[in-house]
């Protein structure tokens, strides 16, 4: 598709994947979505693969639309849940551990008998990592220490390994609680205070930009060579094909398909988007561009500098 | 010809019951399922608190005492080997059949079926049942005694060698929501405390750690009991065992936190005792059944009023002593085994006047 | 822990056929030989499987598992998306879902759990999932992993077995360490095979494939892989830890493979090693395999083109060497013949 530079300022789709933040900055919403999605559905011409995407994921490009689209969609719709989490926000922390869905089931009474700390993985990694006093603070009902909590990286020191539940005498959900603790955080813009919790900005756009444009948390071509040195050399060969080797195997990179890789349909994008939408995730997501474009705005550095920070940050 | 009073369990309260009946002129008929005497007391090594202890350490030494001057009152008729089989009738008239082809027309039942100890082999992260160097506190008490299998030295099931690292793990199978067990077994603590400072005073270069929630040391004596074990070395850490773990060598590795230092604690140790809770006894069920009383939520048989008549069960006539309404020392076993005898023989007197 | 003893309060009902297949982000990511591995098995068992329904809008998605573990997903939004999978089952009519992922298990069965404490949490997500995409809320009848239809096909498989578990020059049967995914055994310990602390889920497997399992103190032990702390590369120095004490723990009993269940163990307890060799010197060595690809090797399947060991940081040779599995290494990166050069963009 060639263009004819000299009309009014359409921006071609293949010209879109080199510019920076700032030159997106200017092009409208639809015409940004409509061009990703143009580059995205286009087929090869044997039928059978989608050769596009590999230069869409993870690019400056990818997340603008996103931000773009995320942000229209929690403004046009009102969904029950979207309410419950904006109002969720203004409220107390000692509000959210009585309320929140996963929260207020996951402990009644605590014994601090020490039992999970014993056992956890992350509290011998950390020294300062007590999964029992992450209980006290949430039993004491108190909303500085909560805050405090918050506002910590060691709130995001456990690995979600459950190692805590089958042990805890009282039947306690150890491992529900920090991960209701810290959606909290986030939706405070608490993340802000750890480096930790920025790192939660580039969670946003590694998993969430993949639900978002793939309804799948990882995405093949996410774990290069260059990005898991620790893997090896044997993996970094395995990746140099990797296309090549699912094929082989069976999957689907990129192509339609039940496995690995896969290209879904628009129609199940869009509802799987709708879930996503409905349960009131968006509110977290909007949040997390706001609080970032914020923390941007304070180091001095683009909205992509953030991004690359976070992910190197610690 | 006043009717006996029928008692279920030879144990140490069911023996008091008899005592005590026989003292007051109340015949007795003596019920019990094994063929000894005594219950759970004969492997004691030794009884606590160490002032005021009567002399007798031994816990057969107890038993015997109490089975000598049993047997040599008329007034108590001992069936041994022997179970209850069915119950009937109503107070004080009632019609209890034995499984040796017995009938006892008797004008009032007392139940002191005792309890039995918390098997832990279902929690399987301590290993018990798997790991020879994980013991049960039963097994630790009749190590420890002289007329047990190793003549009261402390060894490894797993070579035979001397143990001299001693782990004891307190709250195994009670206060645990968990597994359905809320409640405090109430002794464990104190039992503990006990064995690990018997060790420490056999063998002071021992490494005894007592791995506790609480210390629930609570009667009269205990606490000094608690004290004196620390002054001999025992060291307590608070935090709750979340595993062991055999290592090549056979010792136990064992994990806590130590809660009061906020630091994990991971430790090595010849052999691991689980202070286990207490369970009533076995075919507990089945007695309520067939006489026809209710269990408490803790599964233990429930008294009609808790202040007033502590040791009525939920059926006229039928009454409790002992460790069948809970988990207590031996003292207030004997303490109950006298106030049931006294309760019953007042009762029986009125009823036939 | 002698794992032949399982209390029989945890013995639960595994499906015998007809089951939905939901595929995994991890191994779709980096292991995507192993879960097409479980399609294979189905079919070689003679049993029923879907991935998706029949029309565009019904296929199948992640179950957001590991952004939920990575707290980017409110629970609604989960609830919605399994309701939606759930849903997409039902159109095809089957009513047991088996997981290729242990995350996606716990987060199914977290879901049912939910409906089960929160009153009026049934009717609220079925009106949601209406307005949403207008599916409706059906429960399905079971939620298993896809490892438990192995377990409980162990012995119709162990009987197709071209190779067993010992090494074919001394007999020896081999000992391997079984791995049980966290989030298969611990989060509802009650729903996994054996509990959380006798797992019988692999080591039943190892068993009856004729192999010994191993027993060592941080044999429960998580592989550390957390979610955002493996996700987020300067957080990934506790994977290493994790991985690390495991290897360290179980060295003495010279294990000649571990076997997984888990995406997340399988891809970590294997690619670390490199690490691992890297920081400390010491090369472990040992192979790491998820129970499709151990099946799929036994089963004698091709290692490259069907099993994809290649995919794998520790070579998986000297293991097949020991099994007496011929393979020919000149194929281990070849492409399949007629792959699609990928066109340029216009």
């Amino acid at each position: 598709m060639k263009g004819d530079g000299a009309a009014a300022p359409k921006m071609l789709p293949s010209d879109l994947l080199s510019k920076k933040h700032e030159e997106l900055d200017l092009i409208p919403d639809s015409e940004l979505v409509t061009a990703y999605e143009q580059l995205r559905d286009e087929e090869s011409s044997a039928g059978d693969a989608y050769p596009n995407i590999r230069y869409l994921y993870g690019t400056s490009l990818e997340r603008e639309k996103d931000r773009r689209e995320i942000r229209a969609q929690a403004e046009s719709c009102e969904t029950e849940m979207q309410q419950w989490y904006e109002k969720a926000r203004n409220e107390p922390c000692t509000w959210w551990l009585k309320n929140h869905l996963v929260a207020k089931h996951a402990l009644k009474s605590c014994l601090a008998c020490g039992v999970c700390t014993a056992q956890c993985p992350a509290a011998q990694y950390y020294p300062e990592y007590n999964p029992r006093i992450i209980l006290d603070t949430a039993l004491s009902d108190n909303e500085q220490r909560l805050v405090e909590l918050l506002k910590s990286d060691v709130l995001w020191y456990c690995g979600q390994c459950s190692s805590c539940k089958p042990l805890c005498p009282l039947g306690n959900n150890l491992m529900g609680l920090i991960s209701s603790l810290r959606f909290l955080a986030q939706l405070k813009g608490y993340h802000l205070h750890s480096v930790r919790g920025r790192q939660q900005y580039a969670m946003r756009h590694l998993c969430g930009g993949n639900l978002w444009n793939r309804a799948c948390s990882l995405y093949f071509r996410n774990v290069t060579a260059e990005g898991h040195p620790d893997f090896g050399p044997r993996h970094a060969k395995y990746q140099s094909d990797a296309e090549g080797q699912m094929v082989r195997l069976g999957a689907n990179p990129d192509r339609p398909g039940h496995f690995g890789g896969r290209k879904l349909s628009p129609q199940t994008l869009a509802e799987f988007r709708s879930c996503l939408a409905s349960g009131g995730t968006l509110v977290l997501w909007n949040q997390l561009e706001e609080c970032a474009s914020e923390d941007a705005g304070a180091s001095g550095i683009s909205i992509d500098e953030y991004h690359d920070r976070v992910h190197r940050e610690g | 010809m006043t009717k006996p009073v029928c008692i279920i369990g030879g144990g140490v309260a069911g023996m008091q019951v008899a005592l005590t009946l026989g003292s007051l002129g109340m015949p007795s008929v003596l019920v019990e399922k094994s063929s000894v005497l005594g219950g759970r007391v004969p492997i004691l090594s030794r009884t606590f608190p160490f002032f005021n202890d009567d002399g007798f350490n031994d816990g057969k030494k107890f038993t015997d005492s109490l089975e000598r001057d049993l047997r040599s009152t008329p007034l108590a008729d001992i069936h041994l080997g022997t179970a209850v089989t069915a119950l009937r009738g109503d107070f004080p008239n009632f019609t209890v059949e034995l499984s040796d082809g017995n009938f006892v027309s008797a004008g009032a039942v007392i139940v002191a079926t005792g309890f039995t100890p918390f098997d832990p082999t279902s929690l399987k992260e301590y290993g018990y049942g798997v790991y020879p160097n994980v013991i049960t506190a039963s097994e630790l008490e009749w190590m420890l005694n002289q007329r047990g299998p190793t003549g009261g030295r402390l060894v490894r099931p797993s070579d035979g060698k001397e143990a001299q690292r001693l782990a004891i793990v307190f709250c195994v199978g009670s206060r645990n929501k968990r597994i359905g067990a809320p409640f405090c077994s109430r002794i464990c603590c104190s039992y503990s405390t006990k064995q690990a400072s018997t060790v420490m005073e056999r063998n002071p270069k021992a490494f005894v750690v007592c791995f506790y929630m609480d210390v629930r040391t609570y009667d009269r004596g205990f606490e000094e009991m608690y004290s004196l074990a620390q002054e001999r070395g025992v060291r307590y850490i608070r935090g709750r065992v979340s595993m062991c773990r055999q290592l090549p060598d056979g010792s136990v590795s064992v994990r806590a936190e130590n809660t009061l230092l906020n630091r994990p604690f991971a430790g090595e140790f010849d052999l691991v005792s689980l202070s286990t809770g207490m369970r009533p006894c076995q075919d507990v069920n089945h007695l309520a059944h067939l006489l026809g009383i209710s269990c408490g939520p803790d599964g233990f048989f429930l008294c009609r009023e808790w202040f007033r008549h502590p040791h009525d069960a939920t059926r006229d006539g039928v009454f409790l002593a002992g460790c069948a309404t809970g988990m207590k020392p031996i003292r207030n076993c004997m303490i109950d085994g006298a106030a049931v005898a006294a309760r019953v023989t007042a009762l029986l007197r009125e009823a036939q006047a | 822990m002698a794992t032949a003893m399982i209390a029989p309060e945890t013995i639960k009902e595994i499906p015998e056929n007809d089951f939905f297949l939901t595929p995994s982000c991890i191994l779709g990511a980096i292991n995507p030989g192993t879960e097409i591995l479980i399609s294979r098995i189905y079919d070689l068992l003679g049993l029923r499987w879907k991935a998706a329904g029949d029309r565009p809008e019904s296929q199948c998605t992640c179950c957001t598992g590991f952004s939920s573990h990575g707290d980017l997903i409110s629970i609604e939004s989960t609830l919605l998306v399994t309701a939606r999978l759930w849903s997409v089952a039902a159109e095809v009519g089957i009513e047991n879902i088996t997981t290729a992922c242990v995350t996606s298990y716990a987060i199914h069965n977290e879901c049912l759990e939910m409906y089960h404490h929160e009153p009026g949490l049934h009717e609220r997500v079925d009106r949601w999932l209406q307005q949403a995409c207008g599916r409706r809320l059906q429960l399905p009848k079971h939620v298993v992993h896809a490892s438990d239809i192995m377990y409980r096909n162990r012995q119709a498989l162990a009987e197709k077995l071209r190779y067993r578990l010992v090494d074919h020059n001394t007999g020896r049967p081999l000992r391997i360490v079984d791995h049980v995914g966290c989030h298969y055994a611990k989060v509802f310990p009650e729903k996994a095979i054996g509990g959380s602390e006798s797992c019988d889920v692999l080591a039943g497997l190892i068993r009856a494939w004729g192999g010994e399992t191993v027993d060592y103190p941080e044999r429960r032990h998580c592989c550390g892989m957390g979610f955002r702390q493996c996700a987020i590369r300067p957080n990934r120095g506790y994977t290493m830890a994790c991985v690390l004490k495991k290897l360290e723990s179980m060295e003495p009993w010279k294990p000649d493979a571990i076997l997984t269940n888990c995406p997340g163990c399988n891809l970590f307890l294997d690619k670390e090693q490199w690490a691992i060799l890297q920081m400390t010197g010491v090369e472990y060595n040992i192979p790491t395999l998820s129970y499709t690809e151990l099946a799929g090797l036994l089963l004698g399947w091709d290692p490259y083109d069907v099993v994809g060991i290649q995919g794998h940081t520790v070579p998986v040779e000297p293991l097949l060497d020991k099994l007496g599995i011929p393979y020919d290494k000149s194929k281990e990166w070849i492409k399949k013949e007629n792959q699609e050069a990928t066109s340029e963009l216009a």
